[in-house]
C-alpha cells in the first residue's frame, strides 16, 4: 500500500516540477545578470525572449516588470508584475512591487474599502498560487483516502481510531484546498484585468468613436476587462466607473 | 450805481442828435458756413431807424432773433446812434444763396443793405438728427446767453424740459441701444437735482462716464427754437427680455431765475436785479423700446446671446513644448455689442491639459457710438502627458442685428507637440500623480528581482486539467477499490465454520484413505484407530467442535441439533465405540472391510443432510 501511495506522489509531482532545461536556466542567469549590472534594456530583451518562448513563470514575470520599470516604462512594468501576480498571488515582492509602480502612474483611482472579512477572504485564496493549492488538495485528498484504507484494513482498535479521524480532518482540509482554488480561479476570473498602456485614453459611453467621453484614464491605470467587442474593451475602474475604450489602448493582465 | 448815472447823463442828451452820414449796412459773421451750422447776420444802421423790413432768408432758417440793438453815444458834443437787428440763421441745404436786401426807414429815406452771398458747404458731422432738430457742435461749458430768453417766461414747460431719446426703438434682444436724457433750457438755470432717475430694470446698462464734472452746454436748435442743451445722463442700453419696455420718464427739480413778476417790462430791472428764483420741477416723456426677440431660423447651436458685430481671433505662444510646461492660449473677441454679456467661452482642449480659468481682459469702451472693444481670454493650459495634440477650432456665433442674421466665426486649430517632460524622467522619488504623495518617502525602491535561477516553470494551466481532476478522483477511486475488496474477503472468510464443514469431507477421506491402506495390509488395529480418528476428526471439523473437547455425548447432541436421523446418529455411536473397543480388543461378526464401508457411507450421509 505505500509502495503505491509514493507511486501517486510521483505521478502527481513530475508535471509539476518540470526543472527547465539548463539553456532556459542559463537565459534567465544572464538576464539577472544584466539587471545587477544596470544594462536594463538588455535584460528586458533577454526576459522578454523567455516569456515570448511560451514559458510561464512568475520568476521572469517579475524580473521583466523589474527591468521595464527600472527603463521607467511603468505599464509594461505593471502589466507583467500583475502576470506574475496572477501566476503566483501570495508573493509580497511582487504585491509591494504592484504598489510601489502603482504610485508612478497617473490616475489616482480610489477603489472603495473593502469589508475586512472580504479583504481577509481574499487576501486568504491568494495566498498560494492555483498549482500550489491544486497539488495540496491533491495529497491531500489521496492521503486522506488512503487513512481511510488504513482505517478499514486495520486489526488495531487504537491505528483504526486515529486512522479514521486523521482521515476525515484531512480529507475536510482537501476540500478546503480545493475550494479555495475554485474560488481563487473564479476571483481571477472575475478579475480580468487589463493595463492601460496609450498615454491618454478617452473611455467613451459606447464602442464608438463618435461616443461621449466619460472620463480620462492613463497608462499604468489597471482596469478590469468585462467585455470584449470588435476591438472595443468595456472596463471597469477600481471605483466602480465603466465605459469603453479601444482594445488597442490596453494590453490584457 | 457809476454805471446807472452814466447812462440817465447819456440820456439826457438824447434830445441833442446831430445827423450824421446814414449807412445801412448787413454783415454775417462768416460767408462760408456748414450746413446746420448757426451763423449770424446783423444789420446795422449808424442813425436811428424805423419800419425795419428783414429780407426773406431763403434757404435759411431763423433760429434766433431779431436781436435789436439800441446805442446812443455822445462824444464831445456829436451824438451817434445806431441800431442793430441780429438774426441767427442756420442753413438748411449745401449750395451758395444770397440773402436779399433789408430795407430800412431813417429820416424820411429808406436805406436798403448790399445782398450777401452765403456759401453752405457740407456740415461737419451729427446734424439733423430727427425733424427739425439741429444742434450746434460748438460747446461751451457754459450756457449760451443768446438763447436765454429775455423777459419773463410765459410757459416754463416750453422753455425748460427733459429729453429721454433713443437711438433706435425697435431692437432685437440683445442689441445695443444708446438712451440719451437731455435737458433742454431757455432759461437760466440756478440749481437743479434730479428727482427721479428712470431705473432700467429690464436692460443691462453700461453709463458712459463722463470726465467733466461740469455740465456741457451745447446749443441746438429744435422746432426752430434754441436751446442749451446739455446731457444729464448717457447710457447704453441691452434689452434683456422681449417685448414692448418702457423706460420711464426722469423728474427733476430745477430752482430757476426769472423776471420778477412786479417788473412789467421795464428794462432796468434786468440791471437792478429784478428778478426771482423760482422751483421748478419738470417730468421728462417716456420712451417705449419695442424689443424684438432673436429669429429662430439659421440660429446656431453654439450661439450663446452674443448680438452686435464681431471679430474672433485666437493666438498660442508656443506649440512645441515639454509636459508640464505651461502655454498661453488667447482668444480675442473684438467688436461692437454686448461684449460685456458675453458668456464665457469653454473651448474644447485635449482633457490631458490641464485647464485654468480664464483671465479676461476688457478693453471695452463706452461712447455716443456705443460700446465697443475687445475682450480678451486668456487660458493658461498645462500639458500633463507627452504626445501630440490638436486644439480644436473654436467657433464663435453672434447675431448681427443690422443684417439680422446669424454669424458663425472659426479660428484656426492649433497642433501641440509636447515632448516628454523632465518631471518624468527623475528619479523614484519624484512622483509625477499630483497630491498623492500624502507620506514623504524619501528614498524608496521597487524589491529586486528574485535571482534564483533555478527556473520553476509552473505550469498555470494545471488547475483545471484532465490530470488535476483524475488524480483528485484518484482517492476516492482507491477507497472504493479498497472497499469492494475488502467486503469480497469478507465474503469468503466471513464462515470459517461452514469452509471447515466443506474441508471435513475431503479431510474424512483422507482419513479414511490411511485407513483403507491399513486394511489392505491386513493391519487391524492401527485400522481401527485410523478409522476412529479419521472420523473424529472429520465431525470435529464438520461440527466445529475443537479435537479436544470432542467426546461421545457431544457428538450426539450437535448431531440432534442438526436434526440428524436418530438411527443414523446410533450408527454413527455404535461405529465409533465399535472403532474404541476394536483398539484394544479384536472385533467378531463384522468384517474391517464391512466397517470401512459402514463409515463411508455415513460419513456421505452426514454430507449430504448436512
Amino acid at each position: 500500500m505505500l509502495k503505491r501511495i509514493i507511486y501517486l506522489f510521483m505521478i502527481v509531482a513530475m508535471p509539476l516540477l518540470a526543472f527547465g532545461d539548463a539553456s532556459l536556466n542559463a537565459q534567465v542567469k544572464k538576464g539577472n545578470e544584466q539587471y545587477a549590472k544596470g544594462q536594463y534594456k538588455e535584460a528586458i530583451t533577454t526576459y522578454q525572449k523567455i516569456v515570448d518562448d511560451g514559458h510561464m513563470s512568475a520568476l521572469v514575470y517579475f524580473n521583466l516588470g523589474n527591468a521595464y520599470f527600472k527603463n521607467n516604462d511603468v505599464p509594461s512594468a505593471l502589466l507583467y508584475y500583475e502576470k506574475a501576480h496572477k501566476l503566483s498571488p501570495g508573493d509580497k515582492d511582487i504585491n509591494f512591487n504592484i504598489q510601489f509602480a502603482n504610485q508612478k502612474t497617473t490616475d489616482k483611482v480610489e477603489a472603495p474599502v473593502e469589508f475586512f472579512i472580504t479583504r481577509w477572504w481574499h487576501s486568504f485564496i491568494l495566498r498560494f498560487s492555483l498549482t500550489t493549492l491544486a497539488v495540496i488538495s491533491i495529497l491531500l485528498m489521496i492521503t486522506g483516502f488512503a487513512l481511510l484504507v488504513v482505517y478499514r484494513f486495520t486489526n488495531s482498535v487504537g491505528i483504526k481510531k486515529a486512522s479514521f479521524y486523521s482521515a476525515l480532518l484531512i480529507i475536510f482540509l482537501g476540500l478546503g484546498s480545493m475550494f479555495t482554488a475554485d474560488r481563487q480561479q473564479q476571483y481571477f476570473d472575475g478579475h480580468h484585468g487589463a493595463i492601460i498602456f496609450s498615454n491618454s485614453v478617452n473611455v467613451k459611453s459606447a464602442p464608438n468613436p463618435m461616443a461621449k467621453n466619460l472620463f480620462l484614464i492613463h497608462d499604468g491605470t489597471k482596469v478590469e476587462v468585462m467585455d470584449n467587442n470588435n476591438g472595443w474593451m468595456r472596463v471597469k475602474l477600481a471605483n466602480g466607473s465603466e465605459g469603453w475604450i479601444n482594445a488597442s489602448d490596453a494590453k490584457e493582465i | 450805481m457809476k454805471i446807472k448815472l452814466s447812462i440817465l447823463t447819456l440820456l439826457l442828451f438824447c434830445s441833442t442828435l446831430a445827423f450824421a452820414q446814414v449807412k445801412f449796412v448787413a454783415t454775417v459773421d462768416r460767408t462760408t458756413v456748414g450746413a446746420g451750422e448757426i451763423f449770424e447776420i446783423n444789420f446795422s444802421i449808424n442813425a436811428n431807424g424805423e419800419r425795419f423790413a428783414p429780407p426773406t432768408f431763403t434757404g435759411f432758417q431763423v433760429v434766433g432773433g431779431p436781436n435789436v440793438s439800441n446805442s446812443v453815444s455822445m462824444i464831445n458834443g456829436v451824438t451817434t446812434a445806431s441800431m442793430g437787428y441780429g438774426y441767427a440763421l442756420v442753413a438748411n441745404k449745401e449750395g451758395d444763396f444770397t440773402i436779399g436786401p433789408a430795407s430800412i426807414v431813417s429820416g424820411g429815406r429808406t436805406y436798403s443793405s448790399a445782398p450777401i452771398k452765403i456759401k453752405v458747404v457740407k456740415g461737419s458731422g451729427s446734424n439733423n438728427q430727427g425733424s427739425g432738430q439741429q444742434q450746434q457742435q460748438q460747446r461751451g461749458s457754459e450756457p449760451d446767453e443768446r438763447n436765454m430768453q429775455r423777459g419773463r417766461v410765459k410757459d416754463i414747460s416750453k422753455a425748460l424740459f427733459l429729453k429721454t431719446s433713443v437711438d433706435k426703438s425697435t431692437v432685437y434682444l440683445g442689441q445695443q441701444i444708446m438712451m440719451n436724457l437731455r435737458l433742454y433750457t431757455r432759461v437760466p438755470i440756478v440749481n437743479g437735482e434730479p428727482e427721479k432717475i428712470p431705473d432700467l430694470n429690464s436692460f443691462y446698462s453700461q453709463e458712459i462716464k463722463n470726465n467733466n464734472p461740469n455740465a456741457q452746454w451745447r446749443t441746438e436748435i429744435l422746432n426752430g427754437v434754441r436751446y442749451n442743451v446739455t446731457d444729464i445722463k448717457k447710457t447704453i442700453l441691452f434689452p434683456e427680455h422681449e417685448g414692448d419696455i418702457t423706460i420711464e420718464p426722469a423728474i427733476m427739480n430745477f430752482v430757476i431765475r426769472q423776471q420778477a413778476a412786479s417788473s412789467s417790462g421795464d428794462p432796468f430791472d434786468a440791471f437792478f436785479g429784478g428778478y426771482e428764483d423760482v422751483k421748478y420741477r419738470i417730468k421728462g416723456t417716456p420712451v417705449v423700446i419695442h424689443v424684438k426677440p432673436l429669429p429662430m431660423a439659421g440660429k446656431p447651436a453654439d450661439f450663446t446671446g452674443a448680438v452686435g458685430k464681431f471679430n474672433i481671433a485666437a493666438s498660442l505662444d508656443k506649440n512645441d513644448i515639454k509636459a508640464n510646461d505651461a502655454i498661453n492660449y488667447q482668444l480675442k473677441v473684438s467688436g461692437s455689442g454686448n461684449l460685456k454679456l458675453l458668456k464665457p467661452i469653454s473651448p474644447s482642449f485635449p482633457p490631458d491639459f490641464e485647464k485654468y480659468d480664464p483671465k479676461v481682459t476688457d478693453t471695452i469702451t463706452e461712447n455716443e457710438n456705443g460700446a465697443s472693444g475687445s475682450r480678451r481670454y486668456t487660458y493658461l493650459l498645462i500639458p500633463r502627458h507627452q504626445g501630440d495634440y490638436t486644439i480644436d477650432p473654436i467657433k464663435f456665433s453672434y447675431f448681427n442685428p443690422a443684417t439680422g442674421k446669424y454669424v458663425t466665426l472659426t479660428t484656426r486649430a492649433f497642433p501641440v507637440k509636447v515632448a516628454k517632460g523632465t518631471g518624468d524622467n527623475s528619479n523614484v522619488t519624484a512622483f509625477s500623480g499630483a497630491g498623492k504623495q500624502d507620506v514623504k518617502v524619501l528614498s524608496n525602491d521597487i524589491r529586486y528581482i528574485k535571482t534564483g535561477s533555478e527556473l520553476n516553470e509552473v505550469g498555470s494551466d494545471f488547475y483545471d486539467s484532465g490530470l488535476y481532476y483524475f488524480l483528485l478522483i484518484l482517492g476516492p477511486l482507491g477507497f472504493a477499490g479498497a472497499l469492494v475488496y475488502g467486503k469480497w474477503r469478507d465474503k469468503n472468510n466471513a464462515d470459517v465454520v461452514g469452509t471447515k464443514s466443506r474441508k471435513a469431507g475431503r479431510v474424512a477421506a483422507k482419513h479414511l484413505a490411511i485407513a483403507k491402506q491399513r486394511l489392505a495390509a491386513n493391519d487391524i488395529k492401527a485400522f481401527y484407530e485410523d478409522l476412529f480418528r479419521g472420523l473424529y476428526g472429520y465431525l470435529s471439523d464438520k461440527l466445529n467442535i475443537p479435537y479436544a473437547d470432542l467426546n461421545r455425548e457431544k457428538i450426539a447432541d450437535e448431531l440432534k441439533a442438526r436434526s440428524l436421523d436418530e438411527s443414523l446418529i446410533n450408527e454413527m455411536l455404535d461405529t465409533l465405540d465399535m472403532c474404541e473397543m476394536a483398539r484394544y480388543a479384536p472385533v467378531s461378526g463384522i468384517s474391517g472391510q464391512q466397517v470401512f464401508d459402514k463409515a463411508q457411507t455415513m460419513i456421505n450421509n452426514i454430507e449430504s443432510k448436512i
